[in-house]
């Protein structure tokens, strides 16, 4: 594959991710996918990069004190856990002959449900603002069933008292999710943390980064442990052109109004699950294929 | 009388059918491939010579030379439509299959040999996949996914038949060429030679060689291998020197 062409592409979504905020690596898995790189090589190196274009934000956000650094160890804890699980699901859906499909299905879901969620609040939102009726968003309620669980622990930073179990559960969906389909998973990590356990809005996205950046080295190393797919030339591609291109796309993103950009973002996005869609339910050009089970002959 | 026996059995080991000998070489025995680049070509040349001296050997002959590469475990895979969803629903092993496998000749092979003579020194592709497969080599299912995996394997470049690649320089001596792409296994390669005469099979020999790629993207490839830790490590410190380096460059 072709030098200029990943950087480019590492370009492009981390010019997008700048843009929107967002990690890329949900963007990014898809299309080198697309793109003809074996889905296993996609996942694992999408992995690394991602934890390149976190690390400049959580330093930032670290220098800004605006990370709870005890709250994130625990669902580092927990998302190691759930890293481990995860890759073991890709090696037996991989030695299987059915990674493919699954990351097929999973991602038209996960983009699915994304992309129409963003599309309708972002129509909302512009209708709105057409109409000049101006509305408050609806504040979370301050106490929920969350709050009744044992194993409580006080959270300082997050100036939170809650129950240890669901923070412990959802490091660990991450971490499945995250090794599974190579993504940081911060579009799920930060509303999940804000709604069910009232994280303040001061540390989510510090907190969130500096999980997403533990979170992906572990799932690196385990990757280049087990399924040895990662490729370390194609993420590094990735990871300068990826880092280059946020910087371009956060100021690019200062000319366009919050709820355009979602909007398109939205676009994007069911674009992308619609492409799986159709993967799934198209004949392909080869109803047969092969693959290597032990990869024999090495001098 | 026993060890007049025995002498016979052993030259008759050493010669299986006929008066003739063989005598091939390939052009290096370690074939060194930067992954980069197209790839290598191999000669391989070859004499036929009479047994028993004084007596100038008759052809015509023909030869058939079958390159083998370092042997891998593949699968097979169907896809097939399920309520409206395309997914791998059969497969099939084939275990210690080549990664390489080259049939160079010098005419058409129905023409030149047997069909007794092909089937058994196991020439044709197809044989590969039959011999491998796990289901057992009666099963019309070995031999249908058998098929596709020689056909699979056509299309990337690492199987081919090729009956009008070895060229005679005289009654006894030939040279033959082989390409070997750049993707190639590394490993182990075998040059098998048959030696042919009124379509039955008179002298064979094998010569082995090795490939060896050199260059960055292979280093990277067998450190993921040997070391994945390290390897895994390097990615890590890679990545979180990136995002650093990018966050102190473009620092607001």
């Amino acid at each position: 594959m072709n030098l200029f062409f990943l950087i480019g592409i590492g370009g492009a979504v981390g010019f997008l991710s700048g843009l929107f905020g967002v990690g890329g690596g949900f963007l990014l898995t898809p299309l080198l996918i697309f793109a003809g790189v074996p889905s296993p090589v996609a996942i694992a190196s999408v992995t690394g990069q991602v934890a390149a274009s976190s690390t400049s934000g959580a330093l930032s956000y670290y220098r800004r004190n605006a990370i709870d650094l005890h709250l994130a160890l625990y669902l580092i804890l927990a998302s190691t856990i759930g890293s481990m699980i995860g890759v073991t699901i890709f090696s037996v859906l991989r030695a299987a002959g059915q990674l493919d499909l699954f990351i097929a299905v999973a991602y038209l879901l996960l983009l699915g449900f994304l992309g129409t969620l963003m599309m309708t609040e972002a129509v909302r939102s512009i209708m709105r603002r057409r109409s000049g009726v101006v509305m408050r968003d609806k504040l979370p309620s301050q106490h929920s069933w969350m709050h009744g669980l044992p194993m409580r622990i006080r959270f300082k930073k997050s100036k939170l008292y809650i129950s240890v179990l669901p923070v412990l559960a959802i490091g660990l969906f991450i971490g499945i999710v995250g090794a599974l389909l190579g993504i940081g998973g911060g579009f799920i990590l930060v509303p999940a943390l804000v709604y069910l356990l009232r994280v303040p809005a001061n540390v989510v996205v510090g907190t969130s980064l500096l999980q997403v950046v533990a979170m992906m080295c572990v799932t690196t190393i385990l990757q280049a442990l087990t399924s040895q797919s990662v490729d370390i030339l194609l993420a590094f591609c990735l990871m300068v052109g990826g880092t280059v291109g946020a910087q371009f796309g956060a100021s690019a993103g200062k000319y366009l109004r919050g709820d355009q950009l979602r909007a398109l973002l939205a676009l994007l996005i069911l674009g992308v699950a619609i492409r799986f869609g159709l993967t799934l339910v198209l004949k392909p050009s080869d109803v047969f294929s092969m693959a290597i089970l032990t990869a024999g002959g090495l001098g | 009388m026993r060890r007049l026996l025995l002498a016979l059995m052993l030259l008759g080991l050493a010669t299986p059918a006929g008066a003739e000998k063989l005598a091939s070489t390939v052009s290096s025995s370690t074939v060194q491939i930067t992954s980069s680049f197209d790839g290598a070509v191999l000669s391989l040349f070859g004499t036929i010579d009479s047994n028993t001296p004084g007596l100038a050997p008759t052809g015509p002959y023909n030869v058939i030379v079958v390159i083998t590469g370092p042997l891998q475990d593949r699968v097979a895979r169907l896809k097939t439509n399920n309520w409206g969803i395309w997914t791998n629903t059969d497969q099939v092993t084939f275990k210690q299959f080549p990664s390489f496998y080259d049939v160079l000749a010098s005419g058409k092979l129905d023409n030149i040999a047997t069909p007794d003579v092909l089937e058994a020194q196991n020439v044709l592709p197809i044989q590969q996949a039959t011999s491998t497969a796990t289901l057992g080599e009666g099963s019309t299912k070995a031999a249908e996914f058998g098929t596709e995996l020689v056909r699979l394997m056509t299309q990337e470049g690492h199987f081919a038949v090729r009956e009008d690649a070895i060229r005679f320089l005289s009654n006894t001596a030939y040279v033959a060429q082989v390409t070997l792409p750049s993707d190639v296994a590394n490993g182990p390669f075998i040059a098998h030679t048959y030696l042919l005469k009124d379509k039955q099979l008179v002298a064979d020999r094998s010569e082995g060689f090795t490939v060896r790629k050199t260059g960055f993207e292979n280093f990277v490839f067998v450190a993921s291998k040997q070391q994945p830790l390290l390897y895994g490590l390097v990615c890590v410190a890679l990545a979180l020197g990136t995002g650093w380096l990018a966050g102190v460059a473009f620092r607001r």
